[in-house]
């Protein structure tokens, strides 16, 4: 019998239970997977200018790549404000304990840090775009598994039904790569032409599109495979008490923009397809945020 | 060997003797619990009831806290029981997200995470854990799985049908069992919770965290 038949027959109150702290990820790690998604997604955009647009990358290299390690960093820098004892951070290389996504991440995300100021060397004291160029692929196939780490994290949490692997894997690529092309669009200024940016835009739409469908499958479709999955998703239903910052985030980071790149297209209007772009990154932190928190929502005893 | 607890809620009385125990044994701080008995009234006044569910570490054989745990903080014993060495842990909390039973919490004057260790120490002394020995109607029974001829064997065979885990659909494979269990009593979804309904409504928490 479901918990919701049991219930309405039984009236059953919990009347004392001393509830462990429910929200134990905090924003922190909204920031965390948020600035992730950035740092990596900019490094796919410039491989992909790289090999469509060769000639007009010139001084994006340098430039994407120090947006790289400036948002790796902030990644970084939240993970271990999240810590509660954040001095211990090295146990995660000396003590290690592989099973972890946690571990692995970590590793993974160490190398990434140290390839991305190889990258810099590079390009701005050697100042050689070939070498650069050779690197920049297993630049990029690290960036993949440190974009998606973090799905692996939140499926290893037995707890919380919402987050599934495939699911957040996808979810995981698709926000690297709207907020990647997103910041390129921003960095690439005058230095991309009309069709680089149009390129970068349908990444941005298809990604935001692809994104989007995945949450209103969860939406729609979750509650029906896991009575868990529907209490969690109750809080962004109704007057639940994040329905109105999923729905915000929803048209923010992927509605409003891929109408505005169907009006810049049409327009061929530059400032309109920045909008979306800034839409974009700032409504995926706001989508994170609520994915994070409604699962940490639900009591667990 | 493979410890493991079994409750029999037809004897619980919601003493909290059992609480009260691990908190001194544990010295386990305020505000935080490593054994608590939850409190489900059921039905419809005047015919109401009130049900009693000791909550602790399930001690799981596929535990989720020791898979996530970055630097093997958590571990098992060669006895079976999820231990937590505090001195490892980083604090991260995905033990706390990842366990299915809320059995982990972190520790607001260590700032580490911290559960019911089935009081090892006491076990490693030959000693049963404290809430057994606090417990006025052995509705605790502790014991060696593998062995056939302790009482928690002999209890769960005895009583077959009426053996239950939480949440086994998590394929967590608890070693924690409890007889008189419905879904009241071990399912969170059944019952409702009421803000400000509770019979102690001045608990509070300490923080854990500057950030929390």
């Amino acid at each position: 019998m479901a918990a919701h038949e049991i219930l309405a027959a039984t009236n059953a109150v919990v009347t004392l239970d001393v509830a462990l702290p429910g929200t134990v990820w905090p924003w922190l790690v909204t920031v965390n997977m948020w600035a992730k998604s950035i740092g990596t997604g900019v490094i796919f955009m410039l491989m992909l200018l790289l090999k469509r647009y060769p000639q007009q990358v010139g001084k994006l290299r340098f430039q994407t790549t120090v947006v790289a390690i400036v948002f790796i960093h902030i990644f970084l820098l939240f993970t271990l404000a999240d810590l509660h004892q954040p001095l211990r951070m090295w146990h995660i290389f000396f003590y290690p304990h592989v099973t972890s996504a946690i571990t692995v991440g970590a590793w993974m995300a160490t190398a990434f840090v140290g390839l991305l100021f190889l990258l810099a060397f590079l390009s701005f004291i050697k100042k050689d775009d070939a070498a650069f160029d050779k690197t920049l692929p297993w630049v990029v196939a690290l960036a993949i598994p440190v974009t998606l780490y973090t799905a692996g994290l939140m499926s290893q949490c037995t707890a919380r039904e919402l987050w599934q692997m495939p699911t957040e894997s996808a979810q995981m690529i698709f926000a690297a790569l709207l907020s990647g092309s997103a910041f390129m669009i921003l960095l690439g200024g005058s230095q991309l032409n009309w069709e680089a940016k149009r390129s970068l835009s349908n990444i941005l739409a298809l990604s935001a599109f692809m994104s989007f469908v995945l949450y209103m499958s969860e939406y729609v479709f979750g509650p029906m495979k896991a009575e868990e999955v529907a209490a969690v998703l109750e809080y962004i239903k109704g007057d639940g008490p994040y329905t109105v910052m999923f729905w915000i985030g929803q048209w923010v980071a992927y509605l409003l923009p891929m109408l505005l790149i169907a009006l810049s297209r049409s327009s061929k209007n530059e400032s309109i397809l920045k909008l979306a772009a800034i839409l974009a990154i700032v409504g995926l932190a706001v989508v994170k945020h609520v994915w994070l928190m409604i699962p940490q929502l639900l009591p667990m005893s | 060997m493979q410890l493991g607890f079994l409750v029999d809620l037809h004897l619980c009385m919601g003493c909290k003797g059992c609480e009260i125990a691990c908190k001194v044994e544990n010295e386990v701080p305020l505000s935080t619990w490593r054994l608590r008995v939850k409190y489900v009234d059921v039905g419809t006044f005047p015919e109401t009831k009130r049900t009693f569910t000791p909550l602790r570490c399930n001690h799981c054989e596929n535990a989720p806290c020791e898979r996530i745990c970055p630097v093997s903080a958590l571990h098992y014993l060669e006895n079976g029981i999820v231990n937590i060495d505090k001195e490892r842990c980083i604090g991260c909390a995905g033990c706390v997200m990842a366990c299915p039973y809320g059995a982990i919490y972190i520790d607001p004057q260590t700032q580490t995470a911290d559960k019911c260790t089935y009081c090892a120490h006491r076990v490693a002394s030959s000693m049963m854990p404290a809430c057994v020995v606090a417990c006025p109607v052995q509705a605790n029974i502790f014991g060696d799985l593998d062995d056939p001829t302790s009482n928690i064997s002999k209890y769960i065979m005895e009583n077959q049908a009426g053996v239950q885990v939480r949440k086994p659909e998590k394929g967590t494979n608890p070693h924690h069992f409890y007889v008189g269990g419905g879904n009241v009593n071990l399912n969170p979804l059944a019952s409702h919770r009421v803000e400000g309904h509770s019979l102690f409504n001045k608990i509070t928490t300490l923080p854990v965290g500057g950030h929390h």
